[in-house]
């Protein structure tokens, strides 16, 4: 009797003792999310902590620290994770202070890979937000003139606890917010014909009086029936001080900072053509400095 | 027989080891879509010195208390007080400990204590 039972009951003791451990791990002591880091976080989650950084990187201008902080999300590309977010928040109608700083520090990260200007260039993120023109009044952000100075010495902070891998911050650096309150003018406006461009766009480009470009500059456009709000830096790698917009042939736009600038009108999509005779949509470059 | 419940017993035990392996080894738990509330405390600390440097910034209790408020549960005066227990614990910079300390004071203004002291 025993030798026909032959050794199936080890199976069966295996298989009771994977229930058991199984039990054991499912039931009696389920796995406890507990001392996670940053970077496991749910996604929305990681969006609010980033908005997070980017606020206090806004306030302090402490980019060190603010690139310590990204590092713990483990983005690919912080400064690519921050504009996308900065064009969702835009896009969803969210807080336009959030995208701002957003768009600040991604710029700001940006900047040592983007030190040419861009005249005519192919973009890798579409902007389009679209709100039908309304009574509302027209949106203006808070100037940022009188930033606020870290108040943190130059002297280390430790980020981590004591058994894991201690994260040294180094002393804060201030980083200029745009200056807003000296007025913009419209120093360049031209066509730009280029058949390599995907899109027809109306580019942006906004320096300070030295020249330099500025980042987290909000733009306004305005066409029949329609507005929207755009800013520089969301594309870091084009530049800090560059942004643009897709135009939509047939309408009639007007640009301008929404904190105040000379006003770009009647840009209508170009009408380009080719040395072999064909025609193609071109668009715009406005140049706008202090 | 006696033979036969200790190869039993040693099946089980092979069984539940076989499990440990698989769980710890070569399919391991990982951590995805957590919840803010299960950071480590060095992580929410340094996200509460967040909040606290916007908040010196900007002056907006409002919107400091509600940023404290992603990260658990709890008041957000007491989620900060644990983040400046962790800060000092640490030897943040006094800078840093003077913000956590701004911070606190200003929801502690904001937070009514109930009557008799106690909370």
């Amino acid at each position: 009797m025993n030798d026909r039972r032959g050794s199936w009951y080890l199976l069966t003791g295996l298989v009771i003792g994977l229930a058991l451990g199984l039990v054991y791990a499912w039931v009696i002591s389920p796995v406890a999310y507990v001392d996670t880091d940053p970077s496991t976080l749910r996604e929305d989650f990681k969006d609010v902590y980033r908005s997070q950084i980017a606020a206090a990187y806004a306030a302090t201008g402490n980019l060190p620290r603010a690139r310590l902080r990204l590092a713990l999300l483990k983005d690919a590309n912080p400064a690519t994770a921050l504009a996308a977010q900065a064009q969702a928040i835009l896009a969803q109608g969210g807080p336009q202070d959030d995208a701002r700083h957003l768009a600040l520090l991604a710029a700001d990260l940006g900047k040592a890979s983007a030190k040419n200007t861009p005249t005519a260039v192919t973009p890798s993120l579409t902007l389009s937000v679209t709100s039908t023109l309304t009574s509302t009044p027209i949106f203006s952000p808070t100037p940022e003139s009188t930033p606020t100075v870290s108040t943190a010495t130059p002297q280390p902070t430790q980020m981590a606890s004591p058994t894991e891998t201690t994260v040294v911050m180094v002393a804060p650096t201030r980083t200029p917010v745009p200056t807003l309150s000296a007025p913009f003018i419209l120093k360049e406006r031209q066509q730009v014909c280029d058949p390599s461009l995907p899109e027809v766009l109306l580019q942006v480009q906004v320096t300070d009086a030295a020249g330099q470009p500025l980042p987290g500059v909000e733009i306004r456009v305005t066409w029949q029936g329609g507005e929207d709000f755009f800013f520089t830096g969301l594309k870091p790698e084009l530049g800090v001080g560059y942004a643009d917009f897709e135009m939509t042939e047939g309408n009639t736009y007007t640009a301008q900072l929404a904190a105040g600038s000379q006003i770009a009108n009647d840009l209508t999509v170009p009408d380009c053509s080719q040395t072999g005779g064909a025609n193609y949509w071109g668009g715009w470059l406005l140049v706008f400095s202090q | 027989m006696h033979s036969r419940w200790i190869r039993f017993a040693i099946a089980i035990a092979a069984g539940i080891g076989l499990g440990l392996l698989v769980g710890w080894a070569i399919a391991p738990v990982k951590y995805v879509d957590t919840t803010p509330d299960s950071l480590r405390a060095d992580y929410k600390a340094d996200y509460v010195l967040m909040v606290a440097e916007t908040y010196q910034a900007d002056g907006n209790l409002g919107q400091a208390m509600q940023r404290l408020a992603f990260l658990d549960k709890q008041p957000p005066l007491q989620i900060a007080q644990q983040g400046l227990t962790y800060a000092i614990a640490v030897n943040y910079s006094a800078a840093d400990v003077n913000l956590l300390n701004h911070l606190i004071q200003a929801l502690q203004v904001a937070t009514p204590t109930p009557k008799g002291g106690s909370q």
